[in-house]
């Protein structure tokens, strides 16, 4: 179980307690991952900006031809920003000849080509099916007995393709939570968007879509927040305390990655393999008392 | 009948033709389902659906200084649930960037926060993610600059804290330059108008 | 017929384990003379059935009592032949299924059912299917030579029938004949209509006769054997015909109605038929001065859909504007076309000819046309726009066409009107008022039938010919006359062809049916009619007026003359008969009293209130059964009787129960109104109507009106039924018990 893993550019910085995690979890179920050669960031969704839709492809047809030209793994990006600019424009490339000439016409003046041989995954898509729950119940030695998560899915790790869950009714992180241990509790908001890439431009506007989720996960019994997302671990954790002042609440909900979960029910050390301690609203508390 | 809306379809023609995904709209059929799924879509001033419309009025204005094509949180809700099969958020998109192109400012933050983004994958080939909020807080000028990055102070510090800002400045990646002429090449062949 | 009766009842299904089988037999027989009596733990098995066969060969049976299930299931194998009457006694989904076992109020119960059916059998003649003197004709004569007709001709003859095409024009295709393109299935791009590949195959097709310039001068006999006489190019012939496929098709809605939206007052606009006509001729141009046209603009639902002008939708004209935008822009590939529409209405697969005309750049816009005007020469257009929510204006057209609907051939131009009854309020000053055309009366002419209820089909509110649109396509309120096309409801090409096949085969079944003296649906098969003892007759002429189906004649002494081909054998003439002389050998006013007196009622201090419920076969007494299946309860007092249709109801019966002390009358027949389900169309209508009168009869006998209840059911209301009969139960209980009971 070999991928390449294009972490991005926010897993170095305010998504870096994913990347902590995720690597020691993942090798202990058996996976091994390679860095892409001299990878770029993905444009993530705001680039429309200073650039046109061809530029975007480009930009992210890049990483997937070195990585083509490296090896045949497939590739992992655990941000989903990442993840779905590169799974579009594969999806694109392979559904339209014309377009592959174009991306290639640009691609040779770096020297490179890409023939779309290329498959893009989400750590979801990995875990639950090249892992596998049962894989993944056998390693647990610290279940997280029953403690009550709101797996918040968000919106670009599963949509528009919905290549390996349900777009309007996803399933799979549940499954994954439920495999540590937890009890994943159901709510309406788990696909609704968090603002996303804009957040901090729109932060009046975006404040009342946090606030929406947070709410909607507490009020259906959640004592922590899964995601599988930076951008949506940032906009949910950091703004809390924003949030609080403008709407008089008083959320202090500690937001956390499936992969810090796994690494804690794994029975992993808790601040070098599942980085608790780079979590701002601190979740250890919650959790060393699940696992006992 | 003065301020009666006048049909023209010369701006729909030339949204369809030099707008990135420009012509999809053409298969639009007013259902607003996308406009029901926007997660922004109450501080739009039109809604997806209500964008497409106009176009093809013929209300250029309208459209290109709308703050709605530039609300646009890429979500894929639109995406997902359009009974047309219309990438409603790239179109979306290529609207807010001919708008920009165009001269318009639809959205002052998120458009300089998008500008900066690019120049910075444009120049590095990464993002910097201490840089970029700087840039942005400081593309209205000084002082402004100031208190808009004072005020994100606390979460900026936080995230050093708990190590979660790189405490270098992002480096080049090695092929920056290779890159820079691909994306060049891309920004002539593709769609997306020229500047006026 | 000397009758040995035997009974047989099956112990299977739980109705052994509800029921004291022994009792049964001796009690619920004790009124009878039954020759047999038999049980078997699985009636329906072989073995079962082989006991039956048995008896029937070896003992001389030939009236076979079975209690068991629902007549409406295992009727196939409890099927003995035309010699052998079969009677079938429900233990199972109303008794042991709904009934608490081994109660004595279930036993009652099922004593009860196997008296009825007792009666019942006691009461019933072998039938002796009907046969005309004449000779039965099995040609099918089809009016209207469109696409409809056409193809009703060519499937008839492909199916081995002679078909008879009768059309007024001098040259057959209707509609179809004078498009440019059609644009149907697969609805990708327009093709070649096709009309005269089609008038070719009928040319070529020996079992077609075609008759054009030719129209239906009269029509008269029954199915099987009607003489249909054809003037044709000012000469006379004669047809002898099994059945009628009326195929009349369409008009365009009168655009002179429609001045505000400028037709009339500027040349350059035209209905989408003027547009269909001028695009087969050649070129699109402006009327008004032969000019090219670049910018053109489609009104849609131009007068449908409006209360004041046609209130319904045609269904086919955004189809229709949407292949003429494509005419515009084969011609000129420039060419601007707008369509102002209220609704996109492609149905089904035709929204992908709307993706084409949407991807062809063609600009839609929701919204009402508010004012059409000119200006410099050319023609503008203001509408609301909904979208956009204000007032827009699209300018420089050269063109506007209108969408206008489809009108049945068969609705007259002008309502027709009668002379007002005294106390009418709608009168106008000459003592006349507008009526809706939905009697044979007044619609348009074509088949000129010789039929007491007037010379042509019956219609629905909107002028088409009526039928029952859900259950029983094609069909129509005439035995053997069936509609297809555009005169059944509007309709495209390709949904005209499915109608076509469909009346088709309707009119070869009925003709091969009526030969055998059976009858077609509902009741197809019932070799049973209803006959007439014309010594007793008052010429009262309800029957003639009642009967849904016009199977009466008159003659000038207004004695009813029948037609028992036209008999669709609900029973309604026999539930009007004030003299009850109309019945038939299995179904007659007396039988169904004797099944009501063989009904045991309790003594007023027993407690055990009855109440029979008169229930219809058709819709009702499925959903009963069915709530049976689904095991529900309900009171065990109530007694079913199953009615043809409601509207055989004769008041006689619910005077008769009440007076043998029956505590209420609970009827359950099909919604009627203009969403009928009735299967014989005004059956429960007309049951509802003489209930109206049956509380002359209650205050005769002092009795409380409460007693005798109607209630609608659909055949998906099982799940109503048990609450319908338990609420009825209570408003009994609060009455009290009947008064004549033991009298
Ligand atoms: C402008 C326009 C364009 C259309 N284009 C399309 C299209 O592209 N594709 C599509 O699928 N549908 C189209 N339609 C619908 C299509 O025309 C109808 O579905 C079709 O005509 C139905 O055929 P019909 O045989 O029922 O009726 P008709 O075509 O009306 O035929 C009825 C025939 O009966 C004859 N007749 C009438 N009265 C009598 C009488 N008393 N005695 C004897 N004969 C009589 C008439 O002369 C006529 O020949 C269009 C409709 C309109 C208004
Ligand atoms: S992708 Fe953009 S336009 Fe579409 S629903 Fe999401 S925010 Fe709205
Ligand atoms: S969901 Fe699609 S078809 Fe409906 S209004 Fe939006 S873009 Fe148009
Ligand atoms: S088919 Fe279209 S134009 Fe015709 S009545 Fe219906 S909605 Fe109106
Ligand atoms: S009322 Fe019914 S049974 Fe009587 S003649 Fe008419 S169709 Fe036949
Ligand atoms: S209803 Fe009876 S009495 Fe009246 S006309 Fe008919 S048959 Fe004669």
């Amino acid at each position: 179980m070999k991928y390449f893993l294009y972490w991005g550019c926010s897993l170095e910085g305010t998504g870096a307690n994913f990347l902590v995690s995720l690597k020691p979890a993942c090798e202990a179920l058996g996976m091994e991952f390679e860095e892409i050669e001299d990878w770029n960031c993905c444009g993530a969704s705001v680039s429309y900006a200073g650039a046109n839709d061809l530029a975007i492809k480009v930009l992210n047809a890049r990483n997937l031809a070195i990585a083509e030209a490296e090896a045949n793994y497939d590739i992992v990006a655990p941000c989903s920003s990442c993840y779905i600019q590169m799974i579009k424009v594969n999806h694109e490339i392979q559904e339209d000849p014309e377009l592959l000439k174009q991306v290639n016409e640009c691609l040779a003046e770096g020297g490179l080509s890409y023939k779309g041989g290329i498959k893009v995954r989400h750590i979801q898509d990995v875990l639950y099916n090249d892992v596998g729950v049962d894989k993944i119940k056998a390693k647990v030695s610290k279940p997280l007995n029953g403690l009550k998560v709101a797996g918040y899915v968000g919106c670009q790790s599963v949509r528009p393709y919905g290549e390996y869950d349900s777009v309007n009714r996803p399933v799979v992180q549940d499954r994954l939570l439920e495999a540590l241990g937890a009890e994943a509790v159901p709510f309406p908001t788990k696909i609704r968007c968090c603002g996303s890439g804009i957040f901090l431009p729109e932060i009046d506007y975006c404040m009342g879509l946090v606030k929406d989720i947070l709410e909607d996960a507490l009020n259906h019994g959640a004592e922590l927040i899964s995601t599988v997302c930076p951008m949506c671990a940032m906009n949910l954790e950091m703004y809390q305390g924003r949030i609080n002042e403008a709407y008089g609440t008083d959320f202090d909900v500690p937001i956390v990655y499936l992969t810090q979960l796994m690494a804690v029910a794994f029975g992993m050390d808790l601040k070098k393999d599942a980085a608790l301690n780079y979590n701002v609203i601190p979740p250890e508390g919650i959790l060393k008392a699940a696992i006992g | 009948m003065e301020n009666m809306v006048n049909y023209n379809p010369s701006f729909a023609e030339e949204v369809f033709r030099d707008v990135d995904s420009g012509d999809e709209i053409k298969m639009c059929m007013n259902c607003g389902v996308c406009a029901g799924s926007c997660p922004l879509r109450e501080h739009m001033d039109y809604p997806p659906r209500q964008i497409f419309s106009l176009i093809r009025a013929g209300k250029r204005e309208e459209v290109l200084s709308s703050k709605s094509i530039m609300l646009c949180t890429s979500c894929y809700a639109c995406v997902v649930k359009c009974p047309r099969d219309i990438p409603v958020m790239d179109v979306m998109h290529g609207l807010g960037h001919y708008a920009l192109k165009q001269g318009y400012v639809p959205r002052k933050d998120t458009a300089n926060f998008g500008k900066e983004f690019w120049n910075q994958v444009y120049k590095l080939g990464r993002i910097d993610e201490k840089d970029l909020p700087r840039r942005v807080f400081f593309a209205g000028g000084f002082i402004a600059g100031i208190k808009a990055m004072l005020n994100f102070m606390d979460i900026g510090l936080k995230l050093m804290l708990h190590r979660r800002m790189k405490l270098l400045p992002e480096r080049k990646i090695k092929g920056v330059k290779s890159l820079q002429k691909m994306l060049d090449k891309a920004e002539g062949l593709g769609k997306g108008g020229a500047a006026a | 017929m000397d009758k040995k009766t035997a009974i047989y009842i099956c112990t299977g299904c739980g109705i052994g384990d509800a029921l004291d089988i022994e009792q049964l037999k001796e009690e619920g027989t004790e009124d009878f003379s039954i020759d047999l009596t038999k049980d078997h733990p699985f009636l329906c098995a072989q073995e079962g059935v082989d006991l039956i066969k048995q008896d029937i060969e070896g003992e001389g049976v030939n009236t076979v009592i079975i209690a068991a299930c629902s007549y409406r299931v295992n009727y196939d194998v409890f099927n003995f032949g035309q010699g052998v009457i079969v009677q079938r006694v429900n233990l199972r989904e109303q008794v042991a299924w709904s009934q608490p076992p081994k109660e004595e109020d279930t036993q009652m119960l099922a004593e009860d059912n196997l008296r009825i059916g007792c009666s019942q059998a006691k009461n019933t003649e072998l039938t002796e299917p009907f046969k005309a003197e004449e000779e039965y004709s099995k040609d099918i004569l089809v009016v209207g030579g469109g696409l409809a007709g056409m193809t009703v001709a060519l499937e008839t003859a492909k199916a081995g029938y002679q078909a008879i095409l009768v059309e007024k024009e001098d040259k057959l295709g209707g509609f179809l004949g004078k498009m440019k393109s059609t644009i149907t299935m697969p609805y990708k791009e327009l093709s070649d209509p096709g009309a005269e590949d089609l008038i070719k195959a009928i040319e070529e097709e020996p079992k077609v006769k075609v008759y054009t310039s030719s129209t239906v001068e009269k029509i008269s006999g029954a199915p099987g054997l009607y003489t249909v006489d054809i003037k044709s190019n000012g000469n006379g012939a004669s047809e002898r015909v099994g059945a009628v496929v009326q195929a009349t098709g369409w008009v365009p809605y009168d655009a002179n109605k429609l001045g505000h939206l400028g037709y009339g007052k500027f040349k350059d606009v035209i209905t989408n038929v003027e547009m269909e006509e001028m695009a087969a001729a050649g070129k699109i141009t402006r009327p008004s001065d032969g000019s090219d046209v670049k910018n053109v603009l489609f009104i849609q639902c131009a007068g449908s859909r409006d209360p004041e002008h046609l209130p319904y939708c045609s269904s086919a004209c955004c189809l229709v504007s949407m292949k003429q935008a494509t005419y515009v822009k084969e011609q000129n590939a420039e060419a601007v076309n707008y369509v102002l529409y209220k609704d996109v209405r492609t149905v089904g697969q035709a929204e992908d000819f709307y993706r084409k005309a949407q991807e062809d750049g063609n600009i839609f816009i929701r919204g009402e046309a508010a004012n059409v005007g000119e200006a410099g020469g050319k023609l503008f257009v203001e509408a609301d726009d909904e979208l956009l929510g204000e007032r827009v204006k699209i300018e420089d057209l050269d063109l506007i066409v209108l969408a206008v609907g489809m009108v049945p051939a068969s609705k007259p131009e002008t309502a027709p009107k009668i002379k007002a009854p005294a106390d009418a309020e709608d009168a106008d000053e000459d003592g006349m008022m507008e009526v809706m055309p939905d009697s044979g009366f007044f619609a348009n002419s074509a088949l000129n039938l010789e039929y007491r209820q007037g010379p042509e089909l019956p219609t629905l509110k909107y002028g088409f010919p009526d039928s029952h649109f859900i259950c029983f396509p094609y069909e129509t309120r005439r035995t053997g006359i069936y509609s297809a096309g555009c005169i059944r409801r509007p309709m495209e090409t390709a949904k005209a062809i499915d109608d076509a096949v469909g009346a088709a085969m309707k009119a070869i079944q009925c003709t091969e049916a009526t030969a055998e003296g059976k009858a077609v649906h509902p009741r197809a098969g019932d070799l049973s009619y209803p006959e007439i003892d014309m010594k007793r007759c008052t010429q009262c002429k309800r029957c003639t007026e009642e009967c849904p189906f016009g199977m009466f004649n008159e003659d000038e002494e207004a004695n009813p003359l029948p037609n028992p081909t036209r008999c669709r054998r609900c029973g309604i003439c026999m539930g009007a008969c004030p003299e009850r002389i109309i019945s038939f050998k299995n179904y007659s006013v007396g039988m169904i009293g004797n099944m009501i007196k063989s009904i045991h009622v309790p003594e007023e201090d027993e407690e055990k209130p009855r109440v029979v419920c008169l229930i219809c076969e058709n819709d009702a007494l499925p959903a009963l059964d069915m709530a049976g299946i689904k095991r529900m309860k309900w009171s065990p007092y109530v007694r079913f009787i199953p009615m043809r249709c409601l509207g055989s109801m004769n008041l006689v019966w619910i005077a008769d129960s009440m007076s043998r002390g029956i505590d209420g009358i609970l009827l359950l027949g099909c919604r009627h109104g203009d969403d009928y389900q009735c299967h014989f169309v005004k059956g429960s209508e007309l049951a509802e109507t003489r209930l109206s009168k049956v509380s002359e009869t209650l205050d005769r006998l002092a009795l409380e009106s409460e007693r005798v209840k109607f209630v609608e059911v659909g055949i998906t209301d099982y799940d109503k039924i048990p609450v319908i009969i338990n609420e009825f139960m209570e408003t009994i209980e609060k009455v009290g018990p009947n008064p004549y009971k033991g009298w």
